[in-house]
């Protein structure tokens, strides 16, 4: 197992030998790159100078609409050959290589600069003065905390990730309770960002690196991964880092790692497994009762628009086989798998395959006639031919239901109300019943009745990026206490909310499928598209708790219906006290 | 088996001591600081030349043994630190999440090593944007560091006998100067949690002579973590029926005004004519200890202790980026590697090991040379340093030696290596060495009457 170690040896020893003729070599032709340094040396692409008009748009606020392909490409063009990577204007520094100053200055300009910092930021102060340099008990030390934003009053003391529930816990999961400088430090770095206070971000952003680890705890965490959505947004590259981010982990995922990572989370924490029982509930109930109301028998046909890997049908077919008395009936399931037109399918239509073989099998097994179909697509939800799907392959009598776990929000949410009118059409489908399970957040930074403009406004940003995290935080928290210490599943679901956010924070919101929306957002599409809600039965209800007895404390259900907000449909899961997934049945 | 290891010991260490001849003449080219990107270049491609690791980059990743990952992600680190150290920052972070995707801090020890490089590599990024290389000095922070830190440690003396080894050696370093002296004072530059003392604490209660005073001077960042060592050490101490003064110090030695403030109050500057004052300082790459190295030997030379004992990393903090970083890819791999040998089941304490400690020192050595993260012009070479402030080299070849036989015999793990080099000893796995303790006195200390190269 110590390839990488022997591997090092041999090539160390390798360079050792040849360092000799690659300093020879490398003497002959530095002339030529020093000048190309300078070349580019001024670049910056934070914003663009006041001299633009209109003080410093971002970048791809301006370009997004004509340059689509340009906006982001061109930075990366440009910085091939040059050395000027800083975020911020060249104002911000006393020349455009001051980067460098650190590797050759001898003690000196260690700090990020500091222009506005009354105190001196010398090296560290002599031990005999560091008493009265620190100030207040709890502000800050040391030279370098000389250019700290002297507003903040941190508190790294370990987050209580052990202890469970109570109110303590859920205080924390907000934001702001003990412990949890995360959060804290990037809505500053957030505000700084939208005010274009570009020394605050450095300072931020410098705080946010030097303490983020994607194998820390939850705060260091969502450190790195809201840090990188960050980074990508001040360099204009949110898209450019998605991709490449999305094509790594399509490159290393196998329908094994897949299914391990799916069955992992459903073992150890309800997230996924709390929207299939209700839905599922609420399927079953429908199918029931139009097979009791019909004179012959029926066949059912299931659309499922969800990306979860099928890891819901299983139990449905389960109990399917139990609950019909005699003849079980025939079960068709399509399934829409649908990523965005960039994003990578080759990972996606291999697990495809792999799990409609075994769907069939287990459908032989359970002794359910059954059909399985797989739908790719690409693109968003709204440019699917619903019509073109062939959903009643056994005529009028076919009852179909409609199955949106987590689905909704891949609609792209624009100006044209694309969300109401997807909900419409899937009335048009006519089906006896349309489940609805998304994750409660408010990502969607506008209203589309009042305002057809790009969400991509400062407001905007800040409100995505403080809902985003409250909602990640508790996502991770939850992550955290359900998974053990050492877990690659628990590190690839992590990878997969950063994602997320790196989507969330630095790309354009019409591009955007990440976008979720709040319970009484979706009720109230639902309602407009002329659906109605189909309360769960206590059946339902017990089998939810039941669930939830399975995992550790800190889950619970509650009624949607007891909360005016949620306009009285469906059921949240809580973490916490926390309310993080809806799940909701409808009927035209 | 202490056997085994004592008749095996003196082929490897000939083998051990030779890779380290290289090792640290691969390591000296003395190119300056992030220097030409073409010498990067150049230095890459000998390096890929060797391996099959250029050929599988496209591979389906997913199906591959664990040797070919290791092979891709290795290939994958090189090309990432070779854009970083060329200036590209967006070719390195292009490479990024495919290094992230194949890398784990829970897999194999090459998956794990280079998780911690990916992380680095990740942070080095950024900071090269920022502009911004220095360490966060935040005192709520220092504390929950310290506490972190002190956690990770223990387990790290746990897990690897590499802790154990410096404190046995140096602990057996200060018996022989102590020398029928009865009266001791050690000032460790960086105590921590005070683990080594304990032994030390043991070995002096059992001699016939207990001592009339014994007194430790611990430096460290946080005053609390300070105090809660004493309170552990003074505890100890009166178990063993010992006398002992604690006197903590927060703060960097390099800061210390000057030897009067190492010895505190008046009636210890009195005392102080009577001690034994020996220097004790574990290196490591987490922090920086002295602040600054130049007023650190300022004050040992003015201080002039009985004997100073010190245990340092074979790895360097300087030289150009991509030199370094392939030294220190070399380095953790072994520390990785050796670590996961003697394992086993404790998982969690492995993983707070590698990511506390080990993925720490590999944040500061990628980020800018090392733990002060200046680029300033440093001690490397510590005991070279001390040689030229007027100390000469005290050897560790008698009892020190044994003892560390002594010690690798008794734990299952059989990579580790000791060699004996000129006065020092050296912990190695597998041929490459690890720490070398050594030991120091004033040169002309006409009292010193130990012969400075006994072997027994």
């Amino acid at each position: 197992m110590d390839t990488l170690f022997k591997l090092v040896s041999l090539q160390a020893s390798e360079q050792q030998q040849q360092s000799a003729s690659y300093n020879s070599r490398s003497t002959t032709s530095s002339g030529s790159r020093s000048s190309s340094h300078q070349t580019n040396a001024s670049y910056n692409y934070y914003y663009h100078s006041t001299s633009s008009g209109g003080g410093g748009q971002y970048y791809y606020g301006q370009q997004h609409q004509h340059q689509h392909q340009q906006y982001y490409l061109e930075p990366y063009q440009q910085e091939e050959c040059g050395n000027a990577h800083h975020l911020y204007m060249d104002e911000d520094f006393s020349s455009s290589s001051s980067s460098r100053q650190h590797f050759h200055s001898h003690g000196a300009a260690v700090q990020p600069p500091t222009s506005s910092a009354a105190t001196p930021t010398g090296p560290t102060p002599p031990l005999s003065t560091s008493s009265t340099a620190a100030g207040a008990a709890h502000a800050l030390f040391e030279a370098a905390d000389l250019s700290f934003p002297p507003d903040l009053n941190l508190d790294f003391s370990s987050p209580a990730s052990s202890s469970g529930g109570g109110a303590a816990s859920s205080a924390a999961v907000g934001g702001g309770g003990g412990g949890r400088w995360a959060s804290q430090l990037l809505l500053e770095c957030a505000r700084a960002v939208a005010a274009r206070d570009s020394q605050r971000v450095q300072q931020l952003m410098w705080m946010l690196n030097e303490l983020a680890s994607p194998y820390g705890d939850v705060e260091q965490k969502l450190a790195s991964y809201f840090l990188q959505g960050l980074f990508a947004r001040l360099t204009a590259s949110g898209p450019r880092t998605l991709s490449t981010l999305a094509a790594a982990s399509d490159r290393n995922t196998s329908f094994d790692s897949t299914r391990r990572t799916a069955l992992r989370f459903q073992e150890l924490s309800p997230w996924s497994s709390f929207g299939h029982v209700a839905a599922n509930g609420a399927i079953l109930e429908s199918f029931l009762e139009a097979a009791a109301a019909a004179s012959e028998p029926q066949r059912f046909h299931i659309l499922d628009l969800s990306n979860t890997f099928c890891t819901q049908w299983p139990t449905l077919l389960e109990a399917l086989a139990t609950r019909s008395a005699n003849d079980t009936p025939h079960l068709s399931i399509t399934t829409v798998v649908s990523a965005a037109p960039s994003a990578p399918t080759a990972a996606v239509q291999r697990v495809m395959r792999e799990i409609g073989q075994r769907m069939e099998k287990f459908a032989r097994l359970m002794g359910v006639p059954f059909s399985f179909r797989t739908v790719h697509h690409a693109g968003d939800l709204a440019e699917l031919d619903l019509d073109a799907l062939d959903l009643r392959d056994g005529g009028a009598t076919t009852a179909l239901a409609v199955n949106c776990v987590n689905s909704l929000r891949g609609v792209v949410p624009g100006g044209a109300r694309r969300r109401d009118a997807f909900a419409a059409s899937l009335r048009r489908l006519d089906p006896r019943v349309v489940t609805v399970v998304e994750e409660e957040a408010d990502l969607v930074a506008f209203d589309p009745d009042e305002s057809e403009e790009s969400g991509d406004t400062e407001a905007a940003f800040l409100k995505v990026f403080g809902e985003g995290l409250r909602f990640f935080s508790a996502y991770m928290d939850s992550l955290e206490e359900s998974f053990p210490k050492t877990s690659n599943e628990r590190v690839a679901l992590e990878r997969g909310a950063g994602r997320a956010i790196v989507d969330l924070v630095s790309c354009p919101a019409s591009e955007s499928m990440e976008r979720r929306e709040t319970a009484v957002s979706w009720a109230r599409r639902m309602r407009s598209a002329g659906f109605s809600p189909v309360a769960f039965s206590e059946d339902v209800a017990d089998d939810v708790r039941s669930l939830l007895r399975r995992y550790r404390e800190g889950w619970s259900m509650r009624d949607a219906g007891l909360d005016d907000s949620a306009a009285g449909a469906g059921v949240f899961l809580a973490w916490k006290e926390q309310p993080l997934v809806w799940a909701s049945a409808w009927r035209p | 088996m202490l056997q085994g290891v004592l008749s095996r010991a003196p082929a490897t260490d000939a083998a051990a001591a030779a890779a380290m001849k290289a090792k640290r003449a691969a390591a000296s080219p003395g190119e300056e600081e992030e220097g030409d990107g073409r010498s990067a270049r150049g230095k890459r491609q000998q390096l890929l030349a060797l391996g099959p690791a250029t050929a599988l980059a496209s591979a389906a990743a997913a199906e591959e043994g664990p040797e070919t990952r290791g092979l891709r992600l290795l290939s994958l680190l090189l090309r990432c630190a070779e854009a970083v150290a060329m200036d590209q920052l967006t070719e390195a972070r292009e490479l990024l999440p495919e290094i992230a995707e194949l890398a784990s801090p829970f897999g194999s020890s090459p998956e794990r090593v280079a998780a911690y490089f990916g992380d680095a590599l990740c942070a080095r990024v950024l900071s090269s944007y920022l502009g911004a290389y220095s360490p966060l000095a935040l005192r709520p922070l220092a504390a929950a560091q310290s506490r972190r830190v002190a956690v990770a440690f223990q387990a790290y003396n746990a897990l690897s006998p590499l802790v154990k080894f410096s404190h046995f050696t140096a602990n057996q370093a200060i018996l022989q100067a102590l020398d029928g002296e009865d009266c001791l004072h050690v000032i460790d530059l960086d105590i921590m949690q005070g683990l080594q003392w304990p032994g030390l604490f043991h070995i002096l209660a059992s001699r016939p002579r207990k001592p009339r005073s014994l007194r430790i001077t611990g430096l460290g960042a946080s005053l609390d973590v300070l105090e809660a060592t004493g309170r552990r050490l003074a505890d100890f101490a009166a178990s063993l029926g010992l006398p002992f003064e604690f006197h903590p110090i927060e703060g960097k030695i390099g800061h210390v005004a000057d030897v009067a403030a190492l010895f505190g109050s008046r009636q210890h500057q009195q005392q102080r004519e009577d001690e034994t004052t020996v220097v004790h300082w574990m290196h490591h790459c987490l922090y920086d200890v002295t602040g600054s190295d130049v007023s650190t030997v300022r004050l040992l030379r003015s201080l002039r202790p009985k004997l100073i004992t010190i245990v340092e990393q074979d790895l360097g903090h300087s030289g150009d980026f991509l030199g370094r970083f392939v030294e220190a890819l070399h380095y953790y791999s072994a520390l990785f590697d050796a670590l996961g040998d003697g394992a086993g089941a404790a998982e969690a304490e492995r993983h707070a090991v590698e990511r506390q400690l080990l993925g720490a020192e590999i944040r500061n050595i990628v980020a800018v040379g090392g733990p002060k993260r200046t680029g300033e012009v440093r001690v490397e070479r510590w005991g070279d340093e001390l040689r030229r402030a007027g100390f000469r080299p005290v050897s560790l070849h008698g009892s020190p030696a044994t003892q560390a036989r002594l010690l690798l015999g008794m734990y299952p793990w059989k990579g580790y290596t000791l060699v004996e080099e000129d006065a020092c000893l050296k912990l190695g796995w597998k041929d490459l060495s690890l720490l070398t303790a050594s030991a120091w006195e004033p040169a002309d200390d006409a009292a010193a009457s130990a012969p400075t190269t006994t072997t027994s």
